[in-house]
């Protein structure tokens, strides 16, 4: 799997892949077509070239090759297609000629910044200044081209005609005469080109592909220091220590809203997470999806500190997946959706992610459901969280649960807009089969009908 | 040589035509021989497709432009790759449009060239600000059929409007067209002090009151105005839109009240007819705008699409009588060749 699908499966790594800055379009197809690694040692490698990035960034010493490097990746063009071209022995135009040798000198000083930087070893890139000499017969020394006069004997004199016949308003004809002699030349010109660069082909594909990758690079570097992410191990479990969504604490942050990280730590098996409504159990299962993804695509992970069991995917029942389309009911597409997910948990080590399974059918039958679904899933090598309001269900498993609504945790009045401040979202260890039973509690709170819950009060009463 | 000296006093220039055939490549051509002549260095684009051989409406022949010695042009790689001219490329834009990459390229041995260039305003002004930074003294733009938004001074400070036969086969029609946008284009700017509280106002429309400060009106869209009851003019009979001016908006304010003054950002937003502007004007009402764009000259193109030739002197003349400013044969400054 690819950042590109990836990110259509969970709109929190999508948040994170909208926020890396890159510098060119080229950047942003080798971010989108970065796998998720699943070898340790891939990983590992992975890491530590991001690692020297963030190095390079920060080394103050080093701000005028950084500028350089920036500088370089900003004017870098995708030359994928043109590239496939030449590859295929298909005669490039002036303009593509243009770009080859634009590109053979943003490769030269991009390399030149990337020694200085240290980043040599994490971008090794081909020397290309053959083609920049091949397409710059006159010297100059930069990107501007055409096709001139040295590269072949008869430009010069036409050219020298040409401009006495455009000067004094020559015979039109033979001015006419000229140009189509030109266009041939030039068109000869370009197919020789063309066949001197055909061995050059692979260099420059591999020096775009390196700037592109040092742009995804650059851009990773910065989104660590900018959300101070940091670097996970490699372990037999998966802990975060203060763990965070980067999306919503930057929603929490806007709306000058507290947000607050959690510890976690799992293994393989299954967490059974617990808790009062709003006490974010749901946030909590797609942050660790998120934090996941980014770490097995390379990244650090968004928490103090951090170890990671690396899986073979990350897969997730979370939320509505109702699909009207296919006349499918919530309950269906859930079912059918889990059904799928063990189905793969029998033959791949995953991250596996269930939020509040069979809650849309009856309670009897769903919790039953649970029951199974614990059963099957806790022998597996998968570290598989699994949220419930179900109590009572006496399954072997782990149990965590989130402290959530504490009523003296802010000194101010409770009202439904603050509600948010009296939330502990921390977990303990759960020893106990219940769960909390706060619904009632916080539909008070949050000013529902009176009656309504007194109503509802008085049924549990009887 | 008309005209051409007051070019000089501007760093871009917008070429906008009433309609199509009204001669802007004939009157292109005729700035950019006389721009040469000076020694100008100058940047040459356009907006949107245009500069083809063949006029694609009408299958006339249509004049090629021709660029001299040291002067930069724009124009799409398909384009680009066509020219009878020698050139030096100099950049390629990374944005790509239907005829490939916007290139951009100096020229070493004069020629015809067949200009495109941005579809948008924003890249327009990337690529206006590109020429400038690449040492050209003034980028004119070329443009294309019923895109008259190039010709907002947001995008070039001055303008050449091209009119002629293709408008109308009436000299009395022709005249009345040309007049009426004449008028819009030559409306007067408010003062100076008020236009730094407008210009940054996005969007709505707005009351000013007698201080001069702006008050949302709270209304999304002038589009939706008749279905709105809210009063217009709590805060006076000054107001500014700041997007599109409708005919809609004019009759609705008209039927309001009295001598109510409308400020529009600038000439290329009001998308009004001479019926509903007349009506305006008869119940007091004034336009104005934020922002003026310099009318240079005005040019003539006696030869319609169709064939028929107006007189060319009774029409500039009953032209320039109307719009009391000079009005130029682009066939007679520039004979065709």
């Amino acid at each position: 799997m690819k950042i590109r699908e990836l990110v259509k499966q969970d709109p929190g790594f999508q948040y994170v892949i909208d926020s890396m800055e890159l510098m060119s379009s080229a950047g942003r197809r080798a971010m989108l077509d970065t796998d998720f690694f699943v070898d340790p040692g891939a990983l590992e490698a992975e890491w530590n070239r991001s690692d020297s990035a963030i190095d390079a960034t920060l080394d103050s010493g080093n701000r005028r090759a950084y500028n350089d490097l920036r500088h370089c990746l900003m004017q870098l063009h995708d030359l994928q297609g043109t590239l496939a071209a030449l590859a295929s022995h298909t005669t490039l135009n002036e303009v593509e000629l243009f770009e080859i040798k634009n590109l053979a000198l943003l490769a030269g000083k991009a390399s030149t910044a990337i020694a200085s930087l240290g980043l040599a070893e994490a971008l090794p890139m081909p020397v290309v200044a053959d083609v920049f000499a091949l397409l710059d017969p006159d010297r100059t020394g930069i990107a501007n081209f055409y096709i001139y006069d040295s590269y072949d004997p008869r430009l010069a004199p036409l050219r020298r005609e040409l401009r006495s016949l455009q000067e004094h308003e020559g015979d039109p004809l033979r001015i006419g005469e000229l140009l189509a002699e030109q266009n041939d030349i030039q068109n000869s010109v370009c197919t020789a080109l063309s066949d001197r660069l055909l061995p050059f082909c692979h260099d420059l594909s591999t020096v775009m592909e390196q700037m592109a990758y040092a742009d995804f690079l650059l851009a990773k570097a910065e989104l660590s220091l900018r959300w101070h992410l940091v670097r996970p191990r490699l372990g037999d479990h998966t802990a975060f220590t203060a763990l965070f969504n980067p999306r919503l604490r930057d929603n929490n942050e806007r709306l000058g809203l507290r947000y607050q990280p959690v510890d976690i730590d799992v293994a393989s098996g299954v967490t059974l997470v617990t808790g009062a409504n709003m006490a974010g159990k749901t946030v909590l299962l797609k942050t660790i999806g998120t934090a996941q993804l980014m770490a097995q695509c390379g990244m650090r992970v968004p928490a103090e500190a951090a170890v990671l069991m690396p899986v073979e995917g990350v897969v997730a029942s979370i939320g509505d997946e109702q699909n009207e389309m296919n006349g499918l009911s919530s309950y269906a597409s859930e079912i059918i959706k889990i059904s799928d997910i063990l189905q793969r948990m029998r033959r791949e080590r995953l991250l596996v992610l269930i939020d509040e399974p069979a809650r849309t059918t009856n309670p009897v039958e769903g919790k039953a459901l649970v029951q199974a679904i614990i059963k099957l899933m806790e022998p597996m090598s998968s570290v598989t969280l699994i949220t419930t309001h179900y109590g009572q269900l006496g399954s072997r498993c782990r149990r965590l649960r989130v402290r959530g609504f504490v009523e003296d945790m802010a000194d101010v009045p409770l009202t439904p807009q603050n509600i948010n401040r009296f939330i502990d979202y921390s977990l303990a260890e759960d020893t106990g089969d219940d769960v909390p039973h706060e619904a009632l509690r916080i539909a008070a709170i949050l000013g529902c009908d009176e009656e309504l819950i007194s109503l509802a009060h008085s049924n549990i009463n009887q | 040589m008309p005209f051409v000296r007051d070019i000089l006093n501007y760093r871009s220039l917008s070429i906008v035509g009433l309609d199509k055939n009204t001669g802007k490549t004939v009157c292109l051509n005729y700035i950019l021989r006389r721009l040469n002549s000076l020694g100008i260095p100058v940047g040459v684009t356009s907006i949107g497709v245009d500069g083809e051989q063949v006029d694609s409406v009408f299958a006339t022949a249509k004049p090629e432009i021709t660029l001299y010695e040291g002067m930069r042009f724009i124009t799409s790689e398909q384009h680009y790759l066509k020219r009878q001219l020698l050139s030096v490329l100099e950049h390629v834009d990374s944005r790509r449009t239907a005829l490939g990459p916007l290139v951009t390229a100096r020229v070493l041995l004069r020629g015809k060239a067949l200009l495109s260039g941005a579809a948008t305003t924003g890249v327009l002004r990337d690529q206006i600000q590109l020429l400038d930074s690449m040492g050209s003294r003034l980028a004119i733009v070329d443009g294309a059929l019923s895109r008259l938004s190039l010709a907002s001074p947001t995008v070039t400070e001055a303008m050449v409007l091209a009119t002629g036969a293709a408008v109308s086969a009436s000299v009395k029609q022709l005249v009345a067209r040309t007049l009426f946008q004449y008028r819009l284009i030559c409306l007067d700017e408010v003062d100076r002090d008020l236009r730094p509280r407008l210009s940054t106002i996005e969007s709505g429309l707005w009351g000013i009151d007698d201080d001069g400060q702006p008050h949302d009106l709270g209304i999304a869209s002038v589009f939706l105005i008749g279905r709105s009851d809210t009063d217009l003019l709590r805060y006076g009979t000054t107001l500014f839109a700041a997007g599109a001016v409708s005919d809609r908006l004019l009759r609705t304010l008209a039927a309001k009240a009295k001598g109510i003054t409308l400020i529009a950002r600038d000439f290329t937003k009001l998308f009004i007819s001479p019926e509903a502007y007349n009506d305006f004007l008869r119940r007091d009402g004034r336009l104005m705008v934020l922002q003026r764009t310099r009318l240079i000259a005005v040019t003539l193109n006696p030869t319609s699409p169709q064939g028929f030739v107006l007189d060319s002197d009774a029409t500039c003349h009953a032209l320039a009588d109307a719009l009391q400013t000079p009005v130029y044969d682009v066939m007679k400054i520039n004979p065709p060749q």
